[in-house]
Order: structure tokens, then sequence, then C-alpha cells
């Protein structure tokens, strides 16, 4: 039975990442949950973004070498309102994301995920996001890259940001073009520690972001054609492999049934404690790997019924 | 590698010459997730034992150069690392005394992906810090 990929984003390793915790440290605990991928943040991970000194770059070769992990997503941001009585140009769009596609093909990855500036609370996208991926369609099937904007809380599937994305696709029939699912839309009960720069405003302000929107997982269906890769959000899992937010019986058999088969990275979330991330980060990958045998199991016992 | 909290002990001093100090200043690591271009902060308020020094009065410092806030808005291919730090130079005449202070710090950043009416998001942090020289 085909299998789900796993591997981890260094973003899970937030505020650990340069006061405890090095490169190759990340790469020892990615490597040793039993992963195969490796999903950085450039402008965190990689140093003297966008240009690494060429030793970075032979060493991320052997540490990857070293640790037998792919390079997955490369996420990368196209801050629209760059300065504080201006935002970028569709040519300065474009030109940020030919950097990181170019940044990211040299570092061996297959996605980019740029996160574009929103011009609301349905965390709509600044209108230059269309015209500035346009322009990167060629460039990206050169390099083999596929540009993936995440579906992010708190917006859900069926919404007006993930409908022109898809409108997006069918007109252009792009390959290169694709969604990320962040897993954060499926969460079903409130959050007590969040590790996202949260600050006290917008904890007063934006309670969605602390509810989560409940995404119904069967919206999956509608789009998962579009999506070749998941960021699988989470914030907290005790000793029982019981995770407080994320309903994973319900997210693994549908992904399950859909057929997915691509990676679920790891989003760590939570609380950011020195090192309590690398345990929650293997407690989640213990939890969806016994729901997916679990499925499995199921599944081949009704085959041979 | 740098202390967990925002605010760095090593850092926090009095600057202009000893008898006749001119201010003092914070050491403060990236307390984003990702690196900044500068434009994206529009400057940093510092506290001391109850009293406001707000950011537009300080000097922000990476490495040897620095911005006033209107600079920072000018130098978007600058960007502040993650695992690196800046520095606030707060003026005050005579410094601050001897002894552990109260000290805190608001980074005002603007994260263009944030509905807009959380930017700028004000990320707080305070802790206690020793000026050794007068």
């Amino acid at each position: 039975m085909s299998s789900f990929r796993y591997g981890v984003s260094l973003y899970s390793y937030t505020d650990d990442f340069g006061t405890v915790m090095t490169l190759a440290d990340a790469f020892d605990h990615v490597a040793d949950t039993g992963s195969t991928g490796i999903e950085i943040l450039g402008e965190t991970s990689v140093p003297l973004y966008p240009e690494p000194p060429s030793a970075w770059i032979d060493d991320w070769f052997a540490k990857l070498e070293r640790y037998k992990l792919e390079p997955t997503n490369f996420a990368c941001w196209v801050d629209t309102r760059i300065q504080i009585d201006r935002n970028m140009s569709v040519e300065e769009g474009a030109a940020q994301i030919a950097q990181d596609l170019c940044l990211a093909h040299k570092l061996g990855f297959r996605f980019i995920r740029p996160k574009f500036g929103v011009i609301d609370h349905d965390l709509t996208p600044d209108p230059i996001w269309e015209g500035s991926v346009e322009r990167n369609l060629d460039l990206a099937n050169q390099l083999d890259l596929v540009i993936l904007p995440e579906i992010h809380s708190p917006t859900p599937i069926r919404h007006p940001v993930t409908d022109a994305y898809v409108k997006f696709i069918e007109r252009t029939g792009t390959k290169n073009f694709g969604l990320m699912i962040d897993t954060g839309i499926f969460q079903d009960r409130p959050i007590d520690h969040w590790g996202g720069g949260i600050t006290d405003e917008i904890k007063k302000g934006a309670m969605s972001f602390l509810n989560g929107i409940n995404t119904p997982v069967e919206h999956l269906e509608d789009v998962i054609q579009y999506v070749p890769f998941i960021q699988a959000k989470f914030h907290c899992i005790d000793e029982n492999l019981h995770d407080h937010q994320i309903p994973w019986e319900r997210i693994v058999p549908m992904l399950k049934k859909l057929g997915y088969t691509g990676y679920l990275s790891s989003e760590y979330e939570g609380k950011r404690d020195p090192w309590v991330a690398i345990e929650q980060v293997r407690r989640q990958h213990a939890l969806i790997r016994k729901l997916e045998e679990e499925y499995d199991a199921a599944n081949t016992e009704t085959a041979n019924a | 590698m740098l202390e967990r909290s925002h605010i760095q002990s090593t850092g926090f001093r009095n600057v202009g010459p000893e008898g006749a100090r001119t201010g003092f200043e914070v050491r403060i690591r990236q307390a984003n997730y990702r690196s900044s271009r500068l434009s994206l902060i529009e400057g940093v308020d510092i506290m001391v034992d109850g009293v406001l020094y707000p950011a537009e009065d300080n000097l922000f410092r990476l490495g040897d150069k620095g911005y006033t806030r209107d600079e920072l808005n000018e130098a978007t291919q600058t960007r502040l690392y993650v695992g690196d730090y800046f520095t606030v130079v707060v003026p005050k005449e005579g410094g601050l005394e001897r002894g552990v202070h109260l000290v805190g710090s608001a980074i005002h950043y603007r994260h263009p992906y944030f509905p807009p009416e959380f930017q700028p998001a004000i990320v707080r942090s305070e802790r206690h810090a020793t000026i050794i020289l007068p």
C-alpha cells in the first residue's frame, strides 16, 4: 500500500535555532525521526540569504548526504508592504520569486512556498501575486520547481482565496503551481501555547487564530489534485500521543482515502521553551505513523475479507 | 550563540565618556523567526525601571551602522538575520546608574502577511540586566 512521505520543517525549531541549536543539530534531530525530507526557511536557515557562501553550500550537500535527507520545500516571502509608505510592484514581486526559485534550485529543493503579503483579515493576498507568479512559470518549469502558496488558517479550503489559486491553475494549465495545505485549518480546539510570534493585541482581536476554524477534512477532496505537499502544523501532543488541537484521527484516514502520497512536513508551533520542539516533533511522527499503519491494516483486512 | 531572552545581558552598557555619559545601549537578539529586512522594523521602544524611551528618539544599530527610523524604512535590502542581534542606542544624559535594572523592549515589526489591523505587531520582552560601569 502506498505511503505518506515524512519530513520536518525547521520552522519547528524556531527560537532554538540560533540560541541552543545549530543547523547540524537540526539535521540530526530531523533524520532521527525516520524522515526522508527536510524543509527550510530560506531567510532563516541560509546564512547571508540570498547569497550564501559557497563553502556553506558545499556543507549543505554534505549534510544531506550524511543524514540521508532530501530537500523538500523552501519557504520564502514576498514582502509586499516592503516600506511603511509603499507596496511592492509586480516587477519586484516577480524578481523576489525568481530569486527564491534560483536559490531553491541551487540547494536541490522541489517546492517553494512564497508567503505573500495580505490585504485583509481573510488573508487575501496582495493582487500582485498573480502577475508575479505568472511571470515565473517558465522559470519554475525549467528548474523543475513547483510554486505553492499555502492555505493557512483563518482561510479555509472553500474560500475565494483558494478559488482564485485554482482558477489560476486552470487558466494557465501550469504544472508548476499548486496548493500547500497547512493542517492548522483543521484545528478544532483552542490553542493554549502559541509559538507563532503572536502578540497580546492579536490574541484579543483575532480569536479565530486561537480557537481554530475547523475546516471539514472532507473538503480536501475538492482540491487534493492540486496539493503535492502538506505542512503538518500542530501545537501540542501529550505523552499519550493525543494531539490537543489537530484531529489527526480524521485527517490521516481522509488523506489515505484520497490517495495522498506526498510529504507531511512537521510544523510545530507550540510552546517555545528550549528543546521542547525536538520531542514534540517526534511525538507527531509516532502518532501519524501509528494512524497510517492502523488505516493500512484495516483496509488490508477489508480487501482480504 | 545568544541568550534565549530577546534582551541580552551582554551589551547593556552606558555610552559616552566616563563622567559625562550621553546615554546607554541595549543588545537584543532577532526576535522574529525569519530574517527581517530592516524596512520591516518600525522602531524599538525601551523601558528601564518604569521609564519609557520611545522608538522615535532611539538609534537602531546593526554591526557598525546606525539607523534612524526613516533610515530603517529605506533599508529594504539589509537584513537582520536569525541568530544575530542589533543594538538600541538610547540618549540619556548621565546614562544609567551601576546596578541591576528592569529592562523592557518593544520591537515594532511589520509583517506584510498579517492582516493590516495587526501591523505593526509589537513584540515585547522584559528582564533584569546589569550596568557595570556608570
